[in-house]
């Protein structure tokens, strides 16, 4: 499962090793220099990667061969607004992390989640989708289990996200909170220039 | 002195301050980084109605909240409505208020949303409000991968320099002291498209309780959405959570919670 505990950054040469090294859980030299918990073991997903790909999907990390006309549709399948793909691929392109799921056998994207920020202290989570027809199999776990890993990676400690009411029983085993110490997610509401 | 210049996405260059500020003390090194611009948006032309239908938040929204502060302000707070697209744009850096002091000398406190910005300064800030020390790279890091990062700085001037072209004037004459302090911080980062989140609003405690946090919230929010950035969100500290609901924010907008990975 996911690594317990909040990690402060160690150093980058404590990472390559300890993803060089998949069987031993904590490299010789960090153990030396480091209390056992900022030690990372390396990342024990709930679905390997291998367990994807053996069932026909393949795990992304960079636009390259994204189809934003087939993410739009995955978007508006789940509920969210279509938008313009032009925006899209700004907003790609100012994107910390993301990560998503080719099914294999169509080419099509069936799983997406992305993280904005500043690169060292904070991200933030945006649109986690998975396409109805591949929900409840593992893809929506997978994708949010390697973007926090990922995160992580770069030394982000403060990841947070967004979570509509009815998905809070998604994130909650992930390891995410709502309001920690009663913080407060708020949004600037805007007056609406046509009302309904 | 080396400062880091910060960049928003907009062509508009930051201003430089510094040709002013003769007494300004400079005992210290700062950290310097180039090449900050952003490429311009590709498909920044205004999409407005596409842009209002596909904000996923705009299904959430719920009217506008009046700003109802009552400051000494030079500009005005401002109402987020109708007219706000057609305002014109917000400079990068502009005097919200401006006083005489009791010993003669002139105070100005000068809103900018495009600066530059000292990491030694900006630390000593952070020490004043009390928030845990932060490694200076990584501040530096942080500013420099941020969107926007709106600040507020204090310049003090002698009351006897006469005032033609204050600010960045020529011919400085010995008497013009000038010195300049940051008391005020913001910054937002964003996907320059869709969503921006408002991260480390401070200000100097000695310049608190005077409007000034509300305004540089309020002018940093608008300085977003002149860029059609349609969700501005952030995180507030329970007992911060007016300070922002009476600048047009709202927490669990339709239910929506905010959650943090195994937060400390």
């Amino acid at each position: 499962m996911l690594l317990g505990g909040t990690i402060s950054t160690p150093p980058a040469s404590l990472r390559l090793k300890s993803t060089l090294n998949p069987q031993n859980a904590v490299t010789q030299s960090s153990q030396a220099a480091f209390p056992a918990a900022m030690q990372r073991k390396p990342p024990s997903y709930s679905i390997s990667d291998e367990d994807l790909k053996s069932r026909g999907f393949l795990l992304r990390r960079t636009p390259e061969g994204l189809n934003l006309d087939q993410l739009n549709s995955v978007f508006v399948a789940v509920g969210f607004p279509r938008r313009d793909t032009a925006k899209i691929e700004v907003a790609l392109e100012h994107t910390d992390a993301l990560l998503w799921v080719e099914y294999e056998k169509t080419r099509r994207p069936v799983a997406f989640a992305r993280a904005t920020g500043d690169g060292v202290f904070n991200a933030i989570i945006w649109d986690v989708v998975v396409d109805p027809s591949f929900q409840s199999c593992g893809l929506g776990k997978a994708v949010m289990e390697r973007l926090i890993e990922d995160l992580q990676a770069k030394g982000i400690c403060n990841i947070a996200l967004y979570s509509e009411p009815r998905v809070l029983g998604f994130y909650r085993p992930l390891g995410f909170v709502s309001d920690p110490d009663g913080i407060k997610g708020m949004v600037f509401i805007r007056k609406q220039r046509n009302k309904k | 002195m080396l400062l880091i210049p910060i960049s928003s996405s907009s062509s508009v260059l930051p201003q430089s301050f510094f040709n002013s500020t003769s007494s300004y003390s400079s005992n210290h090194h700062s950290l310097f980084l180039s090449n900050l611009s952003y490429p311009i948006p590709y498909g920044s032309r205004k999409l407005k109605t596409l842009r209002l239908r596909a904000n996923f938040w705009e299904s959430i929204r719920s009217g506008f909240v009046k700003n109802n502060n009552s400051t000494q302000l030079v500009e005005p707070p401002s109402i987020v409505d109708e007219e706000e697209d057609t305002e014109p744009l917000l400079p990068v850096e502009f005097t919200l208020v401006e006083r005489t002091l009791q010993d003669g000398l002139i105070e100005e406190i000068i809103f900018s949303s495009g600066g530059e910005i000292d990491v030694y300064d900006l630390q000593g800030l952070c020490d004043k409000v009390g928030w845990p020390r932060r490694p200076l790279v990584k501040l530096a890091a942080a500013l420099k991968n941020s969107y926007m990062v709106a600040t507020l700085h204090s310049v003090m001037k002698s009351s006897s320099v006469s005032d033609s072209g204050s600010g960045s004037s020529e011919g400085d004459s010995g008497e013009q002291q000038q010195e300049k302090k940051l008391i005020g911080m913001a910054r937002a980062t964003s996907d320059h498209a869709f969503n921006a989140t408002i991260w480390d609003v401070l200000v100097d405690p000695e310049y608190q309780g005077q409007g000034l946090g509300k305004a540089l919230v309020e002018k940093l929010v608008r300085a977003l959405l002149q860029r059609d950035i349609g969700n501005i969100s952030l995180f507030a500290d329970s007992q911060v959570v007016d300070f922002y609901q009476n600048l047009g924010f709202e927490a669990d907008p339709e239910g929506i919670k905010g959650m943090f990975w195994y937060p400390k």
